[in-house]
């Protein structure tokens, strides 16, 4: 348990915040939807911050409001108010297709499911979001095997999803989260659909992209287990951290 | 791995789904090619008529014949280099009498001259000359009624009753589409020997070679002119107008079927569409992710557009793979062997083909056009919700 | 006992779906519309030249000839025909029949400058009416024997350059008609002819002393074959009779089976496009209805009954789809359109006749494409295990 509005510093992999470069940085976030007449506030007034290796995990209750966050840290979605600067760019102000290309850049994403297409390798879903620079197809398949290699699915790279297990398909999609080497991980429950030891693995992994790659991970989820892997748990509830 | 092999390989994510679709688009382009190569060949005669030819008939009717002495005075005029005649004679096969061939009553030497795309070998051209029941017959029609040179064959006359008997002579083919391969030609003298004082010394109709095909038109006005005052009237026209005319009577039937081959490429594009629009639905998550990776909604659409036109160049080529046998081998022997008279040349001509494919691919991305932008405009967060 | 899902489940999924079903029943609609308006045109073509012609007249031409336009024979077997036995005679003892010149002329298509077309014109003798009673007179006046005026059958007016009531036209050089009347005849081919006294038109085209036909009101149909034996006994005449009805039969049937012939073709493909177009949407729809066709077969219905349902619903829907394209294409019935008579060279009106057993043979392709289209995927659905179903 966090007092409302601060950091907690739970886990010893942390090290002093002083040394390490500010990757989120939200002030006064709030965000609105309109249905019809009504005014739904999802999030009132957030600020957060989360330096280079920090690995993050959001929860709370089915409304609460911590996906929307997770969706506009990322790039996806605009806030209705506040500011939102993630590596070093403003969000805020940004066009779609702005957006579109910082999260190419900056962010890896994990989903809970429907992250691989069916009808793509192992390997050439690893490849997809470097479809988006201008790498040759040879660099991108050397790229897409290393981070196959990382994730430890090299003797699986030419399978496709249908042949793989839940938790194979997660680390080929952790695979792909880190080929454009972004400096943000996003994670939407990635282990919601697994089973324990499974979901462990995938943890594991998390973890070691934190420690080893440095990467910031921010995650939502619902799993204490997942809760405790991260560093960080910030508890959300009716848009505001608890 | 690209962009466009990714889209090109969805379509192999719901593999029934493509292969009907895909079936449905062959079988629409099948029909079209076969619909459009029957208005093709019909209409091939005008298409490739001869344009350094003009026929003259009577005015008013074309039942009413012309008097043959009209050849001299039409040799005559600046330009025209051969003259010849022809008249209908409307012989039927005494056992086949709905096989319809057209037989005319020529003037061999002069008609040689005139149809100088007519071949044949040297020595059944003498022979053809000079037996005055001889008879010169396309090889279709040959083939059709299993004729061989050297058969005496016997025909019903319909409209000069009574039964005629022929010496084929020789077979002909042509260097050049301008003149079909179905027909018999045997001397006018036979037939105008045979007939009452009445009925002689007519032709049904003239045609003329002249020098310039630019000439034509012309020389189509100064013949009706030369004729003008006389009893029977002339109507002049080059070969070419002549044939569009004859055709412009079948306009009716030749416009439905138009018709319908349009409506069966829109047939078409509906069944694509909705398959499109299908998968479009199920893939919202799939878009979601997409656009989180980085990808922009023009690179949806072109995923969709793609996709679309994968589909419709496999269904047109398949469709292409079946149009030539049931074409060319199966409906294209059949007309030309038993209506071989209305459609000469049946078989696929390759700018049908041409755009039956491009067609196909075209129509796919139209079909797709809406589909496309709807999935390019899907909101992303709406798209990356759970569903169920 | 079989348990029957309850129809308004389907009714309502039908509802539910509405782009994807009103794309599938339009198809089917389209389908059953070009086979019904086909049939429709093909009867049309039968009625047009069958209700030319009756059984008690004959008709007599040139033995060989298969038309009055390549028929022709001399006037003085006119009168042999006319004494022959079954001949009906009028009130004052004169024999019902006459000799007549079938000619096609070439006139311009009015409002297409350049094209032309052939319209028949028939020679006719004084008394003509009296053979053909389905003759009418509906504007203007009758021709007066032995002048030359014409008069046009209600389907000739207004489709040709310059030939309409009150106008003269020249029917060859120096030979002017003039048309005083317009004629109703029930329908039948007579209608798109231009009708003109026999010795006009003999004259006007060199054929004095030749007719081209004979016809002949006999006193009841079963005088004929007594009719037909003497005319053709004498082979040196060189005649051959036939019922007018079966000679209009005779020189229709080649138009009237090609116009089916490509209606049928037309709609094998247009069906088989229409049954793709179904199965595609069905399966969908199945697959997108497992977790409900779990719930029901969990519930208790068979996978017959899931069969059935199934099938039920191509049904209802290819039925609706079908009933749409056979209403529209009663509304054809409103639409005359003029072709060629292949084998007499004229061009006719016909119209689009609605047929109640067309209808019913195009509704019936309707279910049976409902059917075939549905099957599979409704064996699909029968085929859903509900337990994978509903974990889904």
């Amino acid at each position: 348990m966090t007092p409302a509005g601060s950091v907690a510093e739970a886990a010893p992999e942390t090290q002093a915040l002083g040394s390490k470069a500010v990757v989120i940085e939200v002030k006064g976030l709030s965000k609105t939807y309109f249905r019809g007449k009504e005014k739904l506030d999802v999030l009132r007034d957030l600020s957060l911050t989360a330096h280079e290796g920090e690995f993050i995990a959001l929860m709370g209750p089915s409304g609460s409001g911590k996906t929307t966050l997770l969706n506009i840290i990322a790039g996806l979605d605009r806030p209705s108010s506040g500011s939102v600067r993630v590596a070093g760019a403003d969000l805020a102000g940004m066009s779609d297709s702005a957006l579109a290309g910082f999260r190419a850049a900056n962010v890896g994403f994990i989903f809970q499911t429907y992250n691989l297409l069916p009808v793509l390798t192992a390997r050439e879903n690893v490849e997809l979001p470097l479809l988006l620079t201008s790498l040759g197809s040879a660099e991108r398949r050397r790229r897409a095997e290393t981070a196959l290699k990382v994730v430890g699915l090299s003797e699986r790279m030419d399978h496709y999803p249908r042949q793989l297990s839940g938790g194979q398909e997660q680390r080929v999609t952790i695979a792909r989260a880190i080929v454009t080497d972004p400096k943000l991980i996003v994670a939407d429950e990635p282990t919601g659909d697994l089973d324990r030891d499974s979901a462990d693995e995938i943890l594991s992994l998390l973890r070691k992209l934190q420690t080893e790659f440095k990467k910031t991970i921010i995650m939502v989820t619902h799993d204490p287990a997942a809760a405790e892997s991260a560093g960080t748990v910030h508890h959300l509830d009716k848009g505001k951290f608890k | 791995m690209n962009l466009a092999s990714l889209a090109a390989r969805n379509v192999l994510r719901n593999k029934l789904r493509t292969v009907l679709t895909v079936l449905g688009v062959a079988v629409a382009i099948l029909a079209f090619v076969l619909l459009r190569t029957v208005i093709w060949s019909w209409t091939v005669s005008a298409e490739y008529a001869a344009k350094d030819r003009v026929a003259t008939r009577h005015k008013i009717t074309f039942i009413s014949p012309l008097p043959v002495r009209y050849k001299t005075q039409i040799e005559q005029i600046p330009g025209v280099t051969h003259v010849t005649w022809a008249s209908w004679f409307g012989a039927k096969h005494p056992t086949r009498e709905s096989d319809f061939f057209q037989s005319i009553a020529v003037d061999p030497p002069s008609f040689m001259a005139v149809y100088d795309e007519i071949i044949l070998p040297a020595a059944q051209r003498e022979k053809w000359l000079s037996n005055r029941q001889g008879a010169l017959v396309g090889e279709s029609l040959a083939k059709q009624f299993g004729w061989k040179v050297g058969d005496r064959v016997t025909l019903a006359g319909t409209i000069y009753p009574g039964d005629w008997q022929f010496d084929v002579d020789a077979i002909y083919t042509v260097k050049r589409s301008s003149l079909d391969k179905a027909s018999l030609m045997f001397h006018w003298d036979y037939l105008n020997d045979s007939i009452d004082a009445r009925r002689k010394d007519e032709a049904g109709w003239f045609i003329s070679r002249v020098k310039n095909a630019g000439d034509a038109a012309n020389t189509a006005k100064r013949i009706d002119t030369l004729f003008d005052d006389q009893d029977a009237q002339t109507l002049s026209m080059d070969e070419h107008a002549m044939n569009a005319s004859f055709l412009g009577m079948f306009s009716a039937v030749l416009t439905a079927i138009d018709l319908v081959s349009i409506v069966i490429l829109v047939i078409m594009m509906l069944i694509l569409g909705n398959t499109i629009a299908m998968g479009v639905r199920e893939r919202t998550n799939e878009y979601g992710m997409l656009r989180a990776l980085g990808f922009l909604p023009k690179h949806i659409a072109s995923f969709v557009l793609l996709e679309a036109m994968v589909v419709g160049l496999c269904g047109g080529g398949v469709g292409l793979l079946l149009a030539y046998p049931v074409v060319e081998q199966g409906l294209g022997r059949f007309l030309e062997e038993n209506m071989g008279a209305m459609f000469p040349y049946f078989h696929v001509d390759a700018p049908i083909a041409g755009l039956a494919l491009v067609l196909s691919v075209a129509l796919g991305l139209v079909a797709a056009i809406v589909p496309a932008y709807q999935a390019s405009k899907l909101n992303v967060v709406d798209s990356l919700r759970r569903v169920g | 006992m079989l348990l029957m899902i309850p129809l308004s489940y389907n009714l309502r999924s039908l509802v539910a779906r509405k782009g994807t079903t009103l794309a599938s029943a339009f198809g089917i609609a389209l389908v059953v519309f070009v086979l019904s308006s086909s049939l429709m045109l093909s009867g049309g073509i039968k009625k047009t030249m069958g209700s030319s012609g009756r059984s008690e007249n004959a008709i007599v031409l040139r033995k060989g000839a298969d038309s009055e336009l390549s028929s022709t024979f001399e006037t003085r077997l006119i009168n042999l025909i006319l004494a022959a036995p079954g001949v009906k005679k009028d009130e004052t003892g004169a024999p019902l029949g006459g000799g007549e010149a079938v000619i096609v002329i070439a006139v311009e298509k009015a409002g297409t400058p350049g094209k032309i077309a052939n319209v028949q014109v028939r020679g006719v003798s004084d008394n003509v009416l009296k053979m053909r009673p389905e003759v009418k007179l509906i504007e203007g006046r009758l021709p007066q024997a032995g002048t030359d005026e014409v008069m046009l059958g209600k389907s000739v007016r207004g489709r040709y350059t310059g030939v309409d009531l009150n106008l003269s036209f020249e029917l060859k050089k120096n030979r002017k008609v003039q048309v005083v009347g317009i004629f109703d005849a029930g329908g039948s081919s007579f209608e798109s002819e231009i009708w003109a006294g026999v010795d006009t038109v003999k004259s006007s085209f060199g054929r004095e002393g030749l007719v081209s036909s004979v016809t002949v009101q006999l006193e009841s149909g079963s005088k004929y074959d007594a009719f037909k034996a003497t005319v053709e006994s004498d082979k040196q005449l060189g005649l051959q009779s036939f019922r007018e009805s079966e000679y209009y039969s005779k020189i229709s049937s080649g138009t009237a089976t090609f116009v089916s012939a490509i209606g049928i073709v037309i709609t094998v493909f247009f069906s088989i496009g229409a049954m793709i177009g179904a199965a595609i949407t069905m399966y969908a729809a199945v697959a997108q209805r497992r977790r409900e066709i779990g719930t029901l077969q969990a519930l208790g219905f068979t996978r017959r009954a899931v069969l059935g349902s199934m099938l039920v619903e191509s049904i209802v829907l290819a039925t609706v789809g079908g009933l749409v394209g056979a209403v529209a294409s009663l509304f054809m019935g409103f639409v005359k359109i003029s072709m060629m008579n292949f084998a007499t060279w004229q061009e006719v009106s016909f119209s689009f006749t609605p047929d109640p057993a067309q209808i019913l043979i195009s509704l019936a392709l309707g279910g049976v494409m409902g059917v075939l289209g549905g099957f599979f995927p409704a064996l699909s659905a029968s085929r859903t295990n509900p337990v994978i179903a509903m974990r889904a």
